[in-house]
Order: C-alpha cells, then structure tokens, then sequence
C-alpha cells in the first residue's frame, strides 16, 4: 500500500512538471501584459540610467496608461540578445545604443527606417554630424555625440598640457619614475588600453591616414599605420613611459591611484577620475609633430532605434516617448549634469554660452575627431587589426607587416562576412 | 489496481522511472538541436539573416578548409587534457586526505568549494590582474619569494596559455572533489582492511580498492568534466581579455563564437559546432567502452 | 566495530601520526593557495573607488570600507534577486534530484528498450556549443510561452543539470549490491517499495551530489537568464549583479561584494550536505 502512496507522490511530481509550461501558457496567453507598454533596451553608463529613469517617471504622468520598462544590458549583449529577440518576433519598443550597432541591425532588417515615422524638418534639428545614414536611410535618434577619446592628465604632475606630440613624450617621461628606487616604476608618464585598437585610432589619423575609404573598403596597409604603430610601439618599448601589459582596467586603475600622469579615455570615464580624488584636466590628443595633424579619435552617436517587430498602432506613442528623451531640455540637462555632448543643435548652441572648460574641451575634441564608420564592415576590421597591433606591441613583428597582415586579414573578413 | 501494475512490474517499472526525465529532456534539448542541424546547411548569415536558403555541405567544406583550425584543435586538446588531468588528480587527492582523520574537515571541505561557489566572471578578472606583468600577485609573489624574474603572462603565447590554465585548474578542481568524496563512501571498510590483511601497502590499496570502486562514480564526471573543458571558453577568453596576445590563445569554440557574433555567420558556426558535436559524441562513444561504465551491475 | 578498533591501533603507531601530520600540512597549504584569489575579491569589494586591480599587495586595502555591502544589501534590489534564484534554484534541486534519482535507478538496475541509447542520449545537449544553442532555446521558450517566467528558467536549468546527476545517480547505485533488493522483493515488497526504502537511504552521498550540482547549475548560471528573463522583477542574482556593470564602468566593490554574498549560501548548502560527505555514516557494514 506504502509503495502506491509514493507513485502517487510520483506521478504529482510529474504532473506539476508537465503542468507548469502549460498554465503559464494559459497565464501568459490571457494577461498580454507586453500589448500595452513600450520596453527600452539600453547600454547606459549608471549616471546615464539615472537620468533616464527620471525622465521615464516624468512622462508616465502625462501617459498612466503606457507603461514603459527599461532594461540594461552590457553593450555585446545587448546587441547579441536583441538580434535573438527581434528574429524571433519579439524583443522591445526601443533599442537605445552605439551607432554602430544599428549597421548590422539595419543590413538584418531589425529596425525600422525613421525618416517616413519621423521627418525631415525632425531630423533638421540635429547636428549634421550626429546623424548615420545607412542606404540613405536614418535608422537611431540620437541623444549625444561623443564616444571620443581625449588626453586627460593629473595636475598635480602636469602643470600646462601638452601641445605636441613631442612634449607628450617628453612630459611622459618626466613622469615615469621609479622613486623609491626598487626597480619598480612608481609612476608611468601615459596609460591608455593598448589591447583595443580604439586607442590606435587617433594616431593613425594625425598621421594622415584611416580605417577605410568611401567605398567601406579597408586601408589599413597604408604608410600612415606604419608610423602609428611605430609611435606607440615606441612608447612602450623605446620610451618605457607605458606599463609593459597595459589594458583598460590597468590603465583606470593607475590613473586613479594617482600613479600615471596622463590617461587617453573617453567622456564616460572623466567623472569618475574627478570622484577618486584626482585634480584633472582634459585636453585634445595634441598634434603630432611630423605632421601637424592632430589625431582623430573616432566618434559616435548613441541613440534610440525602433524595432520592426513593433506594432504600427504603438508607433505614435514611441514616436512621443523618442522625441521626449531626445528632447533639447533633456540633453542640456545631460550635458550639464554628465558631461555629455548633446546631439540637437539648440542643445550645443545654449551649452557653448555657459562656458564649461571641461564640455568645451570636448566638443573641441569631437570637432577634431572624424565620424566612426558605422557599416558592418567596421567590426571586421577592429577584429583584423587587434592581432597585429598586439604583436608589434609585443614587438614580434615591424609596424610594416603588421599594416600588411590587418589588411590582409580585413578584405578577408570581409569577403566571407558578406556571403 | 491498475496503478500497483507499474511499481511491480518488472518491465513496466523501468519506464515508469525514466518516462519524466526523458518527456523534460526531449521538449528541451531536441528542439534546439534539430534547429542547429538544419541551420548548418543553410546560408544564414547578416545579409541573408531572415531570407536564408539551403546550401548543402558548403559550410562543412569552408571549416575544413581552414588550415589554422588543425592547429587550434590540438591546442584545445592540449587545454581540455591538462584541465581534467589536474581536476582530477587535485579533487581526488584532496578527498582522499579529507577522507582519512582531519580535524575540522567539515571546515576545510566547505573553504575548498568556494572556487565553484563564486561566480566565475568575476574571479576570472581577479584571476586576469594577479597575472598582470607589473602589479600582479603571481609575479609580485615570483619576485620577492622565489626571486624568479617576472613572467610575462599575457606578452608571450605559451604564457598566456598556461595563465588560463592555471585559472581554469583552480575554478574546476572543487566539482571533482566532491564527486570523489561522494565516491569514497561508496567503498565498504572492509575492503581495506582486507587489503591490510593480504599486506597491501598504501598505493596497492589505492590501486586495488580505492580506484577501481571510485571508478563508476568518477569516470561520468570525468567524461562530462571533459565535454564541458572541451566547449568552455569563458575563463580562456576572460582571462586573456579576448586572446591575448594577438589571438593566440583561442581554442575551437572562440571560433564558434566568433563566427556567430562578430561576424553574423549563424551557418557556418551551426555547421562548426555540428562537427564539434560529432568529434566530442566521438570520445564520449569511446571512453564509455573503455570505461564499460554503461554497462549495469544487473547484466 | 572491529573497523573502528583498527583504526585507532593504527593512529596510535607513529608512522600514521606523521601521516596524519602531512596530510594537515598539505591540506592547509592547499586550502590557503584556494582562498587567496578569494580573499582577493574580498579586497575588491572593500575598495571605495571602483577600481578592480590594484598595484599594492594589500588585501584590505588601506582605505577599506563596508560601503558596497551595505548598498547592495539595502539600497539595491538585492533581496529580490536572491528571492528569485533560491526559488528557481530550489525548483531545480528538487526536480533535479528526484528525476535523477529515479532515472538513475532505472539504468543502473533494469533492462528495457533504449536502456544504452538512452544514457548516451541524455549527454547529447552538453557536447554542443552551448553558446549556439540560445537562439533556439529562446525561439522554443517563446513558443512555449515561457519566456520571462522563472518556470521557464528552472525547466531549461533541469536539463543542463540532469544528464551528470543522471549518470552519477546511476554510477552510484552500480557500487550498491543487488541481492539488498532481491532479499525485500523476496520479503514481498513492490519494485518501487525496494527501491525506495533499501537503496535510496544508501545512495545519500550521491544524492548529495547530485543536489549541490543542480543548486549550482541554477544559482550562478548567466547566459540562458539572460536569455529568457527580461523583466527586472525576474532577475536572478548573477543578472542582478550583471546589471551592476556597463561597458566601460562597472561598480566593481558592488559586483565584488554581491559575487561575495552570492557564494555564501552555495556554502551554508554545502555545510548542511557535509555529513553526507564523511566516512563511516553510510551502512558500509551491510555491502559485502
């Protein structure tokens, strides 16, 4: 009889696990609570999340019956979850990120063109440079310009910044010291992540040089890399003013310890070098010295696209919410609270009359910066580059064939992307 | 009673036992696989991301056509063995002497799972910046205690191999502790103290006991332990930061990985890890022989 | 008895006090080796300024402070998260070692159809690429209609966990002699009466496995949550943390110190498993 009663037990286990999949299909089909609200997917900084979530608040006020929910994701993922969610026939309202995610998007037809939904004279209030076209098509509303790497440096180390890349190198090698003389350097002169060729960049372009030409093809074997190359390969090895293994968290790490003069980072990270205690003052990368060039660090948009898998009778209202949150208001509040470059003409143009050293700075930087390309080809060419860079950090091959292995690799990469 | 039927029949009690896992694992596992396999012969990729078509072997023929991937295949040999070798020998050593009179092992047995209980992400990267060149614990403890020069972990490739290695090793040797240890009390005293009456010393017992009774309980985790190693890439790719130094410390499924989310080519990496999935069904088919581990003690 | 009395003989002879010796010295030495990256993290997480590394080899920093811990346990939502994964973690455990435990039994002890396929089967999900595999489980869970269902998300953790629990359930049974069976049959007792009151109670170590690996497959797991959660009020505690962190700047004294707190209760489970894990409790005596 005993033995009975545990079959039951049995089979209720059973039961419960078959049962399960089945009344949440039932729940799930009757509450439909996703028909309704509008969901943000974003890749925020935290400063950024807050700002958001305030703003949200101050719309739902006006729209009780729209509830909107933000969800963040780390950037890789974002965009990897939400290409699985919007193939699928779902994922949310609103995707907000880097504009060079909205080139695979729009190649995979997972957003939807804005031009039609929100119209040109919308469009004419932007930035020109703020805005990416793809096929001729405006894919994201973006609420900032920047991503764009400047030279910040410690006062206390560096009384004026330097204005070539000459005193660079030579105010970076005032300051790598090893001052207790234990055969340790106390202090590097510069840190930046060298591991990314993100920071290649700039140098690459005050060299007179770029990643690609009109066409989206590579031109990375070119005598303008070689010489990049060889100008940070120098600042490891010749010059010693950088850390041997220098990667991003490395590169923070010193910098806030108070134990690097000079850091190449983006907008994101100045806030916090100011709360770790560090008297900081931001510059343009200077000029190089053979050239008279300055270096073009790479910038971008953040903005918000509209998933195609958004029912059309929902697009007023996104259109509503997108054009509150990209809104002049908010960006200058942004700006002035976070640092962050507005997108909208009457944004920058009211900001520039307040007169910030630091948002000065940085749209001096962004002026001097060139458009990252946002084709897909893009993320062939960072992966073909990283390799090579690496080795001749290492310095395991010549800047030379290291400009010829990234291209090599790129057109490749390219090639087989494309199938 | 009809329901009585199932409990004492011999042939029917069986499949009363195994019908719910096997109902839960085919809803779950078939679907996506069956996905997997038809997406291996399609083109999918960024520009045919949602209009894909069938095209044969074509994908299969582009894997094996590159030459680089023989290589990194005997590299993620070289990862998946010393792994499980050191798993293996370090968990089973540890259970052995936590199996014998240890004060406070309720206390060291607790401590020594706490590689497995930490999220992997995180003592990855701590893992990452105590290999680092200047600042990091490994070489710092290298210089002042051993005086051996520094190591540069992510500079040199062989380096920079082992440093996940050694990661990799410590995340992974608590699982195989406890199955050893669950193992262990599986082994009736008597046995030993046989063994101490036919003059077995201590490693003719380990030989002649302790192995081959710990053998059904180990060799499942050894095969999976295995299987997993071989597919893991997480702790290689966090700790070298993405294959530091220049791509030179990737193993097979970076490339899978790769494939699919760097450059959108869903196919070729279905058709990858098709290849992947027959060569491990491959080594599964031939340890289980080895090991008999399949077959009953009621054969 | 005469077990007992051998070993205390033995303890008393010299050579095995120096074994036991070693074995200390050796243990400690590994346990220490084991905690250092821990203690590391430990110091992360006591670190004011968002820093991961640091050039000193201090492992409490000078400046240390219990901010992160209080902000992750009070401000955050923190206690949701932790609510959300020891249900889901509960949820796997339990069907985790019940289906293992009974499927097990079955391969180990009877001949039916697929008996062999069957086992190979049940290993087939875990030789492919799992990172290939999301797309389709998310596919399937939307047909399902489980996504952003904590259900969904046990469901999905019981496969990943069964086919080791299944195998070592099984393995473990196969040490088990058949004839405690047979002699209950013989006294009358049904298959699953057997079963349960002869060979279950001498399976507790493998039980205890099987139980801290499906706990383990659901409480740290990321990816398939990620996947299949994506309402913030679902969040498990590894989303939870990861939604600590963005691309360049990441909180990593809160990450630190959740990871921290995350780990704790893996470690009360265990304590409690822990005498499952010490010799002589099992009913050695009876096996011959």
């Amino acid at each position: 009889m005993k033995s009975v009663r545990f079959l039951r037990v049995f089979l209720c286990v059973l039961a419960a696990v078959l049962a399960v999949p089945a009344v949440l299909y039932l729940a799930g089909g009757c509450a439909k609570k996703e028909e309704k609200g509008i969901a943000v997917w974003e890749q925020m900084d935290p400063e950024e999340q807050k700002l958001l979530d305030a703003r949200i608040a101050v719309f739902q006020k006006t729209h009780p019956d729209v509830p909107i929910t933000r969800l963040h994701f780390e950037t890789e993922l974002l965009r990897t979850q939400y290409q699985t969610a919007a193939l699928a026939g779902g994922g949310p309202a609103l995707v907000f990120g880097p504009s060079d995610q909205i080139g695979p998007f729009s190649v995979m037809k997972l957003v939807r063109p804005l031009d039609e939904l929100f119209g040109a004279a919308f469009f004419a209030q932007f930035i020109e440079g703020s805005l990416d076209t793809l096929d001729g098509h405006i894919y994201a509303v973006p609420d900032q310009v920047g991503n764009h790497l400047a030279l910040a440096y410690n006062k206390k180390f560096v009384k004026r910044p330097p204005a070539t890349s000459d005193e660079l190198i030579a105010f970076a090698k005032q300051n790598t010291v090893d001052e207790n003389h234990d055969g340790v350097t106390d202090r590097y002169g510069l840190v930046f992540n060298a591991v990314e060729p993100f920071w290649l960049v700039p140098f690459l372009g005050g060299f007179g040089g770029w990643v690609m030409d009109k066409n989206n093809n590579p031109t990375l074997d070119s005598p303008a890399m070689t010489k990049a190359l060889a100008f940070v390969r120098d600042l490891r090895i010749k010059y010693r003013v950088m850390p041997t293994e220098c990667d991003y968290q490395q590169a923070e790490t010193l910098f806030k310890e108070g134990k690097a003069a000079m850091i190449i980072n983006g907008p994101w990270s100045w806030g916090g070098y100011i709360s770790a205690g560090i008297d900081v003052g931001l510059t343009p990368i200077p000029r190089m010295s053979e050239t008279g060039l300055w270096p073009t660090p790479m910038v971008s948009s953040k903005g918000y696209s509209v998933n195609v898998n958004c029912p059309e009778k929902k697009l007023p209202i996104v259109k509503e919410l997108v054009d509150f949150l990209t809104s002049t208001e908010n960006q200058v509040e942004s700006a002035t609270k976070i640092k962050m470059l507005p997108a909208r003409k009457a944004a920058a143009e009211s900001l520039l009359a307040r007169g910030d050293p630091f948002l000065e700075t940085s749209l001096a930087q962004v002026k001097l910066g060139r458009r990252m390309p946002v084709v897909p080809e893009m993320r062939a060419i960072w992966d073909s580059m990283r390799p090579s860079y690496q080795n001749v950090l290492n310095n395991e091959i010549t800047p030379q064939e290291a400009a010829n292995k990234m291209q090599k690799a790129a057109v490749e990469a390219i090639t087989k992307m494309k199938e | 009673m009809f329901l009585s039927r199932f409990t004492s029949d011999r042939r029917l009690f069986p499949y009363t036992l195994v019908l719910p896992t096997a109902i839960v694992m085919l809803i779950v596992v078939l679907y996506p696989l069956i996905y997997n396999f038809i997406l291996a012969f399609k083109n999918m990729s960024m520009y045919h991301f949602q209009d894909s078509t069938f095209v044969g072997f074509r994908q299969f023929a582009e894997v094996f056509g590159q030459r680089e991937l023989y290589w990194v295949f005997g590299k993620t040999v070289v990862w998946t063995v010393v792994n499980v070798f050191f798993h293996v020998t370090i968990g089973v050593t540890i259970a052995l002497i936590l199996n014998g009179r240890i004060y406070g092992g309720g206390i060291f047995r607790s401590l020594l799972i706490l590689p497995w209980a930490v999220p992997q992400y995180i003592s990855a990267l701590t893992w990452k910046g105590m290999f680092n060149h200047e600042y990091g614990s490994v070489n710092l403890i290298l210089m002042k205690v051993f005086h051996h020069a520094p190591i540069p972990w992510f500079s040199d490739a062989t380096w920079a191999f082992v440093a996940p290695i050694i990661t990799n090793v410590w995340l992974g040797f608590p699982f195989m502790m406890i199955v050893a240890l669950g193992g262990l009390q599986s082994i009736p005293h008597e046995l030993y103290e046989a063994a101490d009456l036919d003059g077995a010393g201590a490693l003719g017992k380990l030989r002649n006991v302790t192995i081959p009774l710990l053998r059904p309980i180990l060799a499942p985790a050894v095969v999976l332990g295995t299987i997993w190693t071989f597919n893991n890439m997480n702790v290689i790719w966090l700790v070298t930061g993405g294959g530091l130094p220049a791509d030179k410390t990737h193993i097979l499924v970076t490339y899978i990985y790769k494939a699919a989310f760097t450059y959108y080519r869903y196919s070729y990496a279905a058709a990858f890890s098709v290849i992947v999935f027959f060569l491990l069904l491959g080594f599964v088919f031939a340890s289980m022989r080895y090991f008999k581990i399949t077959e009953s003690a009621f054969e | 008895m005469k077990s007992t009395r051998i070993t205390r003989r033995r303890s008393a002879s010299s050579g095995a006090r120096i074994k036991t010796i070693v074995a200390h010295v050796v243990l400690v030495c590994i346990t220490l080796a084991t905690l250092y990256p821990i203690l590391q993290i430990v110091g992360i997480s006591l670190r004011p300024a968002d820093r991961l590394y640091s050039t000193s080899l201090r492992l409490i920093p000078e400046d240390a402070t219990g901010h992160a811990y209080y902000s992750i346990l009070f401000e955050k939502e923190f206690p949701l998260w932790l609510r959300n994964s020891a249900i889901v973690s509960g949820i796997v455990t339990l069907i985790g070692v019940f289906l293992a435990a009974t499927a097990g039994y079955a391969f180990s002890r009877f001949k039916f159809v697929a008996r062999k396929s069957g086992l190979y089967s049940l290993l087939i999900a875990q030789m492919f690429p799992a990172t290939m595999l999301l797309l389709p489980l998310y596919v399937l869970m939307k047909g399902l209609q489980l996504l952003d269902s904590l259900g969904g998300l046990a469901i999905a953790y019981v496969v990943t966990a069964l086919p080791f629990c299944v195998w070592t359930m099984k393995g473990y049974y196969d040490t088990i002699p058949k004839e405690l069976e047979e002699a209950a049959l013989i006294d009358g007792a049904s298959y699953w009466r057997a079963f349960r009151t002869v060979v279950l109670p001498l399976a507790a170590p493998a039980l205890a496995i099987t139980a801290i690996f499906s706990f383990m497959a659901a409480w740290s797991e990321f990816m398939v949550a990620r996947v299949i959660i994506n309402t913030r009020t679902l969040y498990t505690l590894p989303l939870g943390l990861e939604s600590l962190s963005s691309t360049f700047q990441t909180e990593w004294a809160n990450y630190a110190a959740g990871s921290v707190l995350v780990s704790l209760p893996v470690v009360i489970l265990f304590l409690f498993l822990n005498r499952y894990f010490v010799s002589g409790l099992t009913l050695g005596g009876v096996k011959q």
